[in-house]
């Protein structure tokens, strides 16, 4: 029997490859196709419940597999976006500070400096960056980034400097509004360092909201700091007048809160505004001076004073 | 060879062929599993062959064969030849072992399943299939195997079950429970 069966189906083999596709054999699989093909076609749709259970089993596997493997790349490439984020504001805060130094910021001598490390209370009123003395920082030292004024230096070591931000409470930056005369201090609000006030502003004066504050190019006394003129401070958010004199509230342009690279304007030896700042420096302590000839003059010729 | 099985059986096997063709077809065919498709002919055949003796299992390999290769629109008499030897040889095995432990429908349908792939493969080679001897169909040679002998337990329950009402006793099983019964092969009684 066995060997009748196989004999059969050599023979079967044989002719059946043997034929062209138009063969009797091939014309008799096409006849059983298709008298089959209405019983398998209803065999099918009748399957089709037990098979959509089998898929789904199959593809929740297959979906599990691939959950695992898509976490594992996202744990591989979450800090490639990190330290591609990081990069991408560095890059930002440089281009910004470039265009800044187009500006006549240049002229101070400007050092780039990196932040290593931020106050870590939630207030960030002081930085330290990666620059000292051998790079030619000083005390009082303005500090700007591309968006604005940032603060100023006050502690150089050799190896790094400490940063007071304009929303410190001992910061104090003589500075106008928008391009009025109207000039004025710029201090940390009491109670919400992340917002300044700027006071002593003429009584009759009425700002706009949403006027930009800049620096003034004049300082308040010996301890003060020789910011150039022009530099962005912040925007004026509201106007109090409670006292003699108009008050604004300002909140600052600079984001302190993401500081990576900044600016430090040294003022090389010899300079302009190195000589101003020594004037400034040997003024009689706790007289207030005011020298806005100076910063103009200094800003028409790309420089700043005090 | 054995003799000729009674006629409840073979309808049954009939049935039982139709349905395992159309549903490896229609639902094992379309749903892979661990990257391969699992094939229930060459088990059924195989285990026919081990319930019913190797004339059925041969027989049952050539229909199987056949309908497979009629439905599939394949080479005509190469599933057959390929599942007429594993109809034979499983009904052989049968006959000439009876193995009766737990794992002999595992083993059983492991060797079934590699002799098809591996069987179908060499033929359509012989046949002068233009296609190398790649790790791709090597791998799923070992991976069909592999799924194929994961269901063949169940498989085996399955086709056990279906078929065990019809089943003629065989006279050596029928020898061996008669001689548990009587005594026959116990110590004690050939003492005395």
């Amino acid at each position: 029997m066995l060997a009748l069966l196989v004999v059969l189906s050599l023979l079967l083999l044989t002719a059946y490859f043997g034929e062209a596709s138009g063969g009797r054999l091939h014309g008799l699989q096409r006849t059983f196709l298709s008298v089959v093909s209405p019983i398998q076609d209803g065999a099918n749709k009748a399957l089709k419940p037990v098979r959509d259970v089998f898929e789904w089993f199959g593809e929740t596997i297959h979906a599990k597999g691939q959950r695992d493997e898509l976490r594992r790349q996202i744990d591989k490439l979450r800090p490639q976006l990190v330290a591609a984020q990081a990069e991408r504001r560095q890059y930002q805060q440089l281009l910004s500070l470039y265009h800044l130094n187009q500006l006549g910021v240049s002229d101070y001598h400007p050092v780039a400096a990196t932040v290593v490390a931020k106050s870590p209370n939630i207030w960030y009123s002081t930085v330290t960056i990666d620059k000292g003395t051998p790079d030619g920082v000083r005390v009082n030292d303005p500090v700007i980034n591309g968006e604005g004024l940032v603060g100023k230096v006050v502690a150089v070591e050799a190896d790094g400097a400490q940063v007071d931000l304009i929303t410190d409470s001992s910061m104090g930056v003589s500075a106008r509004i928008g391009s009025s005369n109207a000039t004025g201090i710029v201090q940390p609000k009491v109670g919400e360092p992340n917002d300044l006030l700027m006071q002593y502003l003429p009584a009759n004066y009425r700002p706009n909201k949403g006027e930009y504050v800049v620096t003034s190019g004049s300082v308040g006394g010996a301890d003060d700091s020789l910011y150039p003129p022009g530099l962005m401070i912040g925007q004026v958010t509201s106007v109090n007048e409670e006292s003699a004199y108009t008050s604004v509230n300002v909140h600052p342009i600079a984001d302190l809160h993401n500081l990576d690279v900044v600016e430090v304007l040294t003022a090389a030896s010899g300079s302009r505004a190195s000589n101003l700042s020594r004037v400034i420096a040997n003024l009689p302590a706790g007289r207030s001076a005011s020298a806005p000839a100076q910063g103009e003059q200094l800003a028409s010729t790309g420089g700043g004073g005090g | 060879m054995s003799a000729w099985p009674p006629a409840g059986l073979v309808w049954r096997v009939a049935a039982l062929s139709l349905v395992v063709v159309f549903f490896q077809i229609g639902v094992v065919s379309e749903v892979p599993l661990f990257g391969a498709n699992a094939d229930l002919t060459p088990l059924l055949v195989a285990f026919v062959g081990l319930l019913g003796g190797s004339m059925l299992g041969a027989v049952t390999g050539f229909a199987v064969g056949l309908l497979v290769d009629l439905t599939l629109l394949q080479t005509l008499g190469l599933t057959s030849l390929v599942f007429t030897l594993i109809g034979y040889w499983s009904g052989r095995l049968r006959e000439l072992r009876d193995p009766q432990a737990a794992l002999t429908p595992l083993i059983v349908g492991c060797l079934a399943s590699a002799t098809a792939l591996v069987g179908y493969s060499l033929m359509e080679f012989l046949l002068g299939v233009d296609a190398p001897v790649s790790f791709d169909l090597l791998r799923q040679i070992v991976l069909g195997t592999l799924v194929n002998t994961i269901v063949a337990l169940p498989f085996w329950l399955v086709v056990r079950r279906l078929l065990e009402g019809a089943l003629p006793e065989d006279p050596r099983r029928r020898r061996r429970r008669r001689a548990y019964t009587t005594g026959g092969l116990s110590p004690l009684s050939k003492a005395t």
